[in-house]
């Protein structure tokens, strides 16, 4: 059996090398797509996973706060308690290296005596100055990682002048702290400081942001978590590595699965190529296996060694899919890593690694992705009678018939799901994903009995695309699959042209409303370091004495959690300029709702909160809001809800007191600057960035910041733009295969076409008008599904996972030009198979063709 | 990191005073115009209670209690034990502490030890912090505190001790090691001046040395934990407090140390430092008489022979644990014998170890007991030099 099956493959290879080669690169495209979607995926895990496990990863618990920030002294209980062996606080600060723009160090404040792994000894060479009193004496020692210091081109005993906020410091490099070494994974820009230094740097005498704690061999970590969490109070938790990996999960998990959707769509479309495939093979090879069945092979050994022929074919596909697709991830790397800082205010990714189980997955979607390809072609064959599969029987014969009852079943599913959605899917999470996924799995159904309806309208009078057209439908089940392919592309395409266009213009719409200042003002380090980047006092008080502002409006904002631990948001305190019209009612973007009435609600020491809480956390005006605050629980009065595009995670706003009130004091992250009229923005901004050049400040005009923004969030999209590019490429593969066949299969049609009169250039304009016959079909049905997807991804999954509210609108430029595409690709994919077409002559025809 | 970083701080402090030369560094900052240690140098002018706190123009220091203990129900002392704090400076000036509470100038270790002979246990902790608030710290003239720390991880208790109505209180307390005491030590007697005025030197050219005194005989009284309970306990104790800057010479690798409290009403301390080979690199000694007169005890009025050995299954290093010690000025010829062989304190962090026990005197020619007394003992087996 095996030998017979390493004969068929081989003779496979050999008689449609082609064939066999874009059949192949079909499963390898979709391989590839999963690849770099799930390597991508791990690596902002990972570079997660491997900053906690380069920090902390000797400690069994960590005690972090509910604001990002909590005292010093709860560093003594931490020690007193019995199961502790050692206890060591951590200031961590993000802080921007001036002179290397975008590169941002993940600066950790330890304390140098305490027992935590540091891999400080080696690679720093005899220069090295690291011993513990030396860095004690100096407050500008740092450790820098030897791939970043190579990197920078940077060596031990030179200096560095990094900012955090509105600081700026100037830093010694020490030593080198190797933390690749005990964990690879450890992103290149942690950096070392005793926390004394860091502390001084970050301005934030007193506050740590993290206590990392091991216990005693056999103590239970979850007990000993609970008993320091009741004796350190409501202000922070407790934390196993594992709960915070959980953390940093929960926050991607709709930006993972987003991004894995859309990856198991090229799998999808590279399904239909495997079966267009062994659907060609088998036909040419009918004989074959009709031979094989009056040797006595029952037809379970047929079906199985369709089967492994086509698990073989997915296994070449896995092999070039992996390099491919790790490729396509680094690639994307830089998009993707800044979407994560930009967005998430996670760590960025450095560095990628194909694990093993991406490999298995990347092994089983494409082995088991084209066995099941093969099951219907191979099941068609298995049960053929022997006569039948011997006769030259069209493999299309049947095709006409069941194009009604695939319609018919795809119907019957459509309406099926539908119900099934209104009826419960649409309450549940998945629910989107779900109806979704078997709606595309029913517009392919539906393709035969367009395909053959279409055709028979087109009556053919010479060797044109009427003709064209009319040969669609005689070939219906190869050509069927090539255009179904095709649609469920566009439809992925169309979907999400819709989505990222209407997104962006809601965006515009939002951005005029919610931004009014003239000037932002905030630090290089913020980017990062969030909340914990700090505008000094002095600069605010500078800012307010220049001629020509009119009011600074401060903002500070941290990331906090609700009472119950279910949401991690973004906490907002404002103050608001006392100027007409720049008063707070104006400026939210509220959904149903009196601005007046929130503003006054505000001032009272309400919340307004983000549609995206207000879905996830199913909170409505007047509701309450329980977030974990410094003192306990901060119970706050919903006022109302405004849209908010700022975070999936969820945002709230209070006014400064309250939020000083509920959430300690602290300094602010931004201000906005109102103008007088007269001097342009543009000019006062240049004059505030002469000014303030020496310092880590970035001036950012209304327009700027607006043009930011919508470069942040094409960024953000970046990467879909590469899934949808790597299967339009599978789809068009589909339809230069489909093509490909029928030139073999219809030599003698071709033939005699040509022993009749038709010239070459006639056979190739025939063969390349299918071509453009399935791309046209494709994308009408293409945009059919893809309005669906869109009013899908909008009005349902983008409400359910992200909690936005985006109203639709049409980008028709982008859509035109997609379509331009779509159609420009499927004639340059048919062109090949349209010249070999053209080369067949009158000397090919055979006694059968007649 | 903690073990590499730490052996040297440890041996930076055990090792400081006993010194042959100003090191290389001093030199340098010297010239460089940068803030140096003061010297300890000869005419020093003591102060008291001044003198009991910390002097952080100096690098090192330390308070140095050991003594013998016994409980109500014993009849002789069972129990020795070891608290002492180092001061361990980083720089000469005060840190800028304005923008963090970690910013400092000086580190704070304690070693404690307790030993019971009775049940052959010999505990000991350590801890090591930087001063500031929360972890430990010392005092200024006119506080009760001296020196304090937070107990090491495990146990939340602070160790302390305090000079209050010129008695010295010590608490100690580490629950995972089940040591404990909690004690009122009482001098009996003025503090002894070592050397010259109190400047101990510690070089045969006499240009480095420590400003030294002890309170060579103190009545102790308090609870210490034995067996799981905090019993009563009395008996005696010796101080040394010793303030230095200079560091240990290139030849040297280590030195012996010894307190006596002899049943005549004398005490007596002796020290030398080691060369490489063993040998005693500079020597000295300090008799007490029972009036509370002082005389120093060049090298070659004393002779110290080890006799018995014992090797730590732990670490190696092969110790002396009995001694034949010969005064003749003085009328003493002793044999020193540790109450028990394994008394060596090893530290679990850095791995660094030496031998901190308690001895019994005997008059070589009667055998009958002549006192009591502690010995120290460090440079002994391998890698135990310090790398200062």
């Amino acid at each position: 059996m095996i030998r017979l099956l390493l004969r068929s493959i081989q003779r496979q290879i050999r008689d449609s090398r082609t064939l066999f080669a874009l059949s192949v690169f079909g499963v390898a495209l979709g391989v590839a797509s999963v690849v770099a979607i799930q390597t991508l995926n791990r690596g902002a895990m990972q570079a997660f996973n491997g900053s906690v496990q380069a920090i902390s990863g000797q400690a069994e618990l960590s005690v972090v706060g509910n604001v990002p920030s909590f005292a010093e002294n709860l560093l003594v209980p931490v020690l007193g308690d019995p199961d502790v062996i050692a206890a060591w606080p951590l200031c961590r600060v993000d802080a921007a290296v001036q002179g290397r723009p975008g590169l941002l160090l993940d600066v950790v404040g330890t304390d140098i005596l305490a027992p935590m792994r540091l891999p400080l000894e080696s690679d720093a060479g005899p220069s090295a100055t690291w011993t513990p009193l030396e860095v004690l004496r100096r407050p500008d020692w740092i450790a820098l990682t030897p791939a970043m210091a190579a990197e920078q081109e940077w060596a031990v005993g030179d200096t560095i002048t990094v900012s955090s906020g509105s600081r700026t410091a100037r830093l010694v490099l020490g030593a080198l702290v190797d933390f690749q070494r005990f964990e690879p994974l450890a992103p290149e820009a942690l950096a070392v400081m005793d926390i004394a230094g860091a502390q001084t740097f970050l301005a934030r005498k007193g506050q740590i942001h993290q206590i990392d704690i091991q216990i005693r061999d056999g103590a239970d970590p979850l007990l000993v978590a609970a008993r320091l969490d009741s004796m350190l109070g409501p202000g922070v938790r407790v934390l196993t590595p594992e709960q915070r990996g959980q953390d940093a999960a929960g926050l991607l998990g709709a930006f993972r699965l987003n991004l894995t959707a859309l990856s198991m769509i090229s799998v999808f479309v590279g399904l239909f190529l495997v079966l267009t495939t062994v659907q060609a093979t088998l036909a040419r090879r009918r004989r074959e296996y009709g031979v094989l069945r009056c040797l006595g092979a029952p037809p379970a050994t047929m079906f199985w060694l369709v089967l492994a022929e086509a698990a073989g074919l997915g296994l070449l596909g896995v092999l070039i899919g992996l390099p491919l697709g790790y490729g396509v991830a680094l690639r994307n790397l830089d998009t993707v890593s800044a979407t994560l800082t930009n967005i998430y205010i996670l760590e960025g990714i450095d560095r990628l690694a194909l694990t093993p189980d991406v490999i298995l997955l990347a092994a089983a979607v494409g082995i088991l992705g084209a066995m099941a390809g093969a099951a219907y072609p191979a099941w068609e064959m298995a049960r053929r009678e022997t006569l039948r599969l011997l006769a030259p029987a069209n493999l299309h014969q049947d095709a006409g018939r069941q194009a009604g009852r695939l319609s018919a079943g795809a119907a019957i599913l459509a309406l099926l799901v539908t119900a099934w959605f209104a009826a419960a899917g649409a309450h549940t999470r998945w629910g989107g994903f779900v109806y979704g996924g078997l709606m595309l799995i029913a517009l392919p159904l539906v393709v035969p009995l367009m395909v053959r309806q279409v055709g028979r309208l087109a009556r053919p009078d010479r060797l044109g695309f009427r003709l064209s057209l009319r040969n669609l439908t005689a070939r219906l089940q190869t050509t069927s699959f090539a255009v179904a392919a095709l649609a469920v592309t566009v439809s992925m395409l169309v979907g999400i042209t819709l989505l990222v266009g209407s997104f962006r213009a809601t965006l515009v719409t939002w951005l005029d409303v919610t931004i009014q200042a003239d000037i932002y003002v905030t630090t290089e380090s913020w980017v990062r370091a969030g909340s914990e980047a700090f505008l000094d006092a002095d600069l605010l008080t500078e800012l307010r004495a220049v001629p020509g502002i009119l009011a600074v409006e401060e903002q500070r904002r941290m990331r906090v959690r609700t009472a119950d631990g279910a949401h991690q948001i973004w906490l907002n305190g404002i103050t608001v300029a006392d100027l007409p019209g720049a008063e707070l009612a104006n400026r939210l973007p509220l959904l149903p709702g009196q601005p007046t009435d929130v503003a006054d609600r505000l001032e009272r020491g309400q919340v307004l909160i983000g549609e995206p809480l207000a879905r996830k956390a199913g909170l409505a005006a007047d509701d309450t809001l329980r977030l974990a605050g410094v003192h306990g629980i901060a119970v706050l009065v919903v006022a109302g809800i405004a849209y908010d595009y700022t975070s999936e995670g969820g945002t709230a706003f209070v006014t400064m007191p309250f939020l000083e009130h509920h959430m300690g004091q602290g300094p602010i992250n931004n201000a906005a600057l109102f103008l007088a009229a007269g001097p342009t923005a543009q000019k006062v901004t240049d004059g505030l960035r002469q000014r303030y050049q020496e310092r880590p400040l970035i001036f950012r005009s209304n327009r700027d910041l607006r043009r930011e923004v919508l470069a942040i969030f094409d960024q953000t999209f970046a990467v879909t733009r590469t899934l949808q590019s790597l299967a339009l490429l599978t789809a068009v593969c589909g339809v230069s295969l489909t093509l490909l066949v029928q030139s073999r299969q219809r030599a003698g049609e071709l033939a005699l076409m040509r022993t009749l009169g038709a010239t070459r250039h006639q056979v190739f304009r025939m063969f390349l008008g299918e071509g453009a016959a399935m791309g046209g079909l494709g994308l009408i049905m293409g945009l059919a599904g893809g309005i669906g997807l869109a009013a899908l991804l909008i009005l349902v999954v983008n409400r359910q996972w992200f909690g936005w509210t985006i109203q639709p609108t049409w980008p028709a430029l982008a859509l035109l030009r997609q379509a331009a595409i779509v159609m420009t690709a499927t004639l340059l994919a048919a062109a090949v198979p349209a010249f070999k077409a053209g080369l067949s002559g009158p000397e090919q025809l055979t006694r059968d063709d007649l | 990191m903690g073990r590499t970083l730490l052996c040297g701080l440890f041996f930076a402090v055990l090792a400081i005073g006993f010194t042959s030369r100003p090191s290389a560094g001093a030199t340098e900052e010297a010239a460089n115009g940068e803030p140096q240690w003061r010297q300890a140098a000869p005419g020093y002018v003591w102060e008291f209670p001044r003198d009991l706190h910390a002097h952080p123009d100096y690098k090192t220091e330390w308070w140095y209690i050991t003594g013998h203990l016994q409980t109500q129900d014993e009849d002789a002392a069972s129990l020795g034990f070891q608290l002492t704090f180092f001061r361990i400076g980083i720089q000469p000036t005060p840190a800028d502490t304005s923008g963090s509470n970690w910013s400092t100038s000086n580190l704070v270790m304690a070693h404690a030890a307790l030993t019971d002979s009775a049940s052959g246990k010999h505990l000991f902790s350590e801890v090591i912090w930087r001063t500031n608030s929360l972890l430990g710290g010392f005092g200024a003239p006119g506080d009760s505190v001296l020196a304090w720390c937070q107990a090491p991880p495990g146990t939340a208790d602070r160790w302390t001790l305090n000079h209050v109505d010129g008695s010295y209180h010590l608490q100690v307390r580490d629950d995972e090691q089940q040591l404990a005491f909690d004690l009122i030590c009482e001098p009996t007697r003025q503090p002894v001046f070592h050397g010259e005025g109190g400047f101990s030197p510690k070089s045969a050219d006499g240009r480095t040395g420590s400003l030294y005194f002890s309170q060579p005989r103190m009545q102790v009284s308090g609870t210490a934990l034995q067996n799981g309970q905090m019993k009563p306990v009395r008996g005696q104790s010796w101080l040394d407090r010793e303030i230095f800057t200079s560091t240990l010479g290139e030849g040297q690798k280590g030195w012996d140390w010894l307190s006596l409290q002899l049943g005549d009403g004398r005490e007596l301390m002796i020290y030398r430092l080691l060369a490489a080979d063993g040998t005693a690199d500079f020597a000295l000694g300090t008799l007490v008489e029972r009036g509370g007169n002082s005389t120093s005890l060049p090298s070659d009025q004393w002779i110290l022979t080890p006799d018995d050995h014992w090797t730590s299954p732990e670490t190696g290093a092969r110790y002396p644990v009995s001694w034949r010690l010969q005064v003749p000025s003085a009328n003493l010829d002793l044999v020193l014998e540790a109450v028990m062989p394994d008394q060596e304190n090893v530290s679990p962090r850095t791995g660094i170890h030496y031998w901190e026990g308690a001895v019994r005197a005997l008059d070589r020619q009667s055998g009958q007991p002549a006192g009591r007394g502690f010995v120290e003992m460090t440079g002994y087996g391998e890698g135990s030099r310090p790398p200062v």
